[in-house]
């Protein structure tokens, strides 16, 4: 304590540390209890599936696409990089990625059974894997992913969610047309997503020091009672001039529209009585350009396959289509267990797939909306440990991916007969 | 009782029950490693690995739960 008072400019840092600290207490969901709350903003939607940002021709490119990519460019340059001039004695890149392809090469030999080289033809995939899932699980923890995006409107929201209402409506009624389809489809939308809350947006920016609770009701953006739905529904029913009925119209305009039409209140008559005046503003949901490509299951779900249909190819060509098959497909004559465990090692190859795609996607997914979450609870610094947690989480994730391949890779590899052939040694 | 009352009353039994499990395991997991250094120190590396290895086999099955957590509250 002394040596700090004594050293001018460790006060200083340390003054400027607690300022920040209790800048970002204040600012957050502590100090929002406290009326102050100034750097939190409205709880971002949380969407599972990755967005569309853009269309190429029709071709829907989501945003955990794009960082995909970019996680492979940067594979790219780095393999440029290191494999520009090789050197005997290696420095920089080269002697990084020797020092990871040394790794791999000795642990897959330790584990196909500690004879040199006898991990060949794993090395491959498994390092491939590692060296793909690290980057793209890091490449999703840069600053702006999942955070800059653009503004998706109420008038795309509904355009979005009316199209699998009105697949249903066309199912369950055949005989409508264009219009009636469309307004039956309306009348779900509103009636299953009534509730939703969005995002009041002043401006381009997602509007900070509102608090979490802030999040616009769809009722205060568009205005519609119980009575106007039935009575929509009626119309369509009856077969009705839907240009005729006023709801409908009303209920079309405000869509387009997409504007905060009246004041409201969270928790109404509750404790945490609030009043939020948002009128006039652009009401919506953020669409991110990025997004990790890990936190999509697309992306995790297709690298389990390419592993998993890998390790089926090594099986057959070590063991042989009769070989390997008969791991699956026992004789029953052998015995209705023998035959029953054949079947069950069958399923244990697709669960795999699933598991391996379950872990890794529920891992960076848990991480982002930790991340979120911390952005809340402390703004400014609370997010910091966490993001050295997500770079040490990427990288142990990536080499249990990798390290399980090359596992269930050897267990293909390995033939039932070698048991057989050691008992008849002895 | 509604959907929406249930939803995070079921959100927090799934995640706290699948928490469950993966924590004994974990726990068991990482007293065993410890033991084996405490007689072996100079096993670290391999240890250590396999030891990681296996506590993210127990901790999916964690995050299978909060999967699970995530999508009951938010789809």
């Amino acid at each position: 304590m002394g040596k700090l008072l004594s050293n001018p400019k460790l006060l200083v840092i340390a003054i400027a540390v607690f300022a920040v600290l209790l800048v970002s207490v204040a600012g957050g969901a502590l100090g929002a209890s406290f009326g102050l709350g100034f750097l939190s903003g409205p709880i971002p939607f949380i969407s599972i599936p990755a967005e569309r940002v853009a269309f190429i021709g029709s071709y829907p490119l989501l945003n955990s696409t794009i960082m995909f990519w970019f996680g492979g460019l940067i594979l790219l340059f780095i393999a440029w990089r290191a494999g520009r001039k090789p050197k005997d004695v290696p420095s920089g890149w080269q002697n990084l990625m020797e020092v990871i392809y040394e790794f791999f090469s000795n642990t897959v030999d330790g584990v196909a059974g500690g004879i040199p080289k006898a991990g060949r033809r794993f090395l491959a995939l498994v390092t491939t894997i590692f060296l793909v899932v690290m980057i793209i699980n890091w490449v999703g923890i840069l600053p702006g992913v999942g955070s800059v995006g653009r503004i998706e409107s109420i008038e795309e929201w509904a355009h979005h969610h009316l199209e699998e209402f009105e697949v249903e409506v066309e199912e369950a009624h055949p005989e409508y047309n264009h219009e009636q389809v469309e307004a039956a489809a309306l009348v779900h939308l509103l009636e299953e997503h009534g509730d939703d809350t969005f995002v009041a947006f002043d401006g381009v920016f997602v509007p900070l020091g509102r608090g979490e609770q802030a999040r616009v009701p769809l009722n205060k953006i568009i205005t519609f009672t119980e009575a106007d739905l039935h009575e929509i529904e009626e119309a369509v029913k009856n077969g009705d001039d839907l240009s005729h009925v006023e709801a409908l119209e009303n209920i079309h305009h405000d869509i387009e529209a997409g504007v905060v039409k009246s004041e409201f209140k969270y928790d109404e008559g509750g404790d945490k009585e609030k009043a939020y005046n948002f009128t006039g503003q652009t009401a919506g949901l953020l669409v991110p350009y990025l997004r990790g490509a890990s936190t999509d299951i697309n992306t995790t779900l297709a690298i389990a396959i390419v592993a998993m249909f890998t390790v089926q190819i090594w099986g057959f060509r070590a063991l042989g289509v009769r070989g390997y098959g008969g791991k699956f497909l026992v004789n029953p004559k052998k015995g209705p267990i023998a035959m029953f465990v054949g079947i069950l090692e069958g399923f244990g190859e697709i669960t795999r797939t699933i598991s391996f795609t379950f872990r890794l996607f529920g891992n960076m997914f848990a991480g982002e909306i930790l991340l979120i979450a911390m952005a809340f609870l402390l703004p400014l610094i609370g997010i910091i440990p966490f993001m050295g947690l997500e770079l040490f989480v990427g990288v142990i994730q990536a080499y249990i991916f990798a390290m399980l391949t090359l596992v269930f890779g050897v267990m293909a590899v390995a033939s039932h007969g070698d048991h057989d052939s050691h008992a008849e040694d002895h | 009782m509604e959907a929406d009352a249930i939803k995070p009353l079921a959100a927090a039994i799934a995640i706290g029950m699948g928490a469950l499990g993966p924590a004994l395991g974990i726990g068991l997991l990482a007293g065993k490693a410890m033991e084996a250094l405490g007689r072996n120190p100079e096993a670290v590396g391999p240890v250590q690995q396999n030891m990681i290895l296996a506590l993210a086999f127990a901790e999916a099955i964690a995050i299978y739960a909060l999967v699970i957590a995530i999508i009951i509250l938010f789809v």
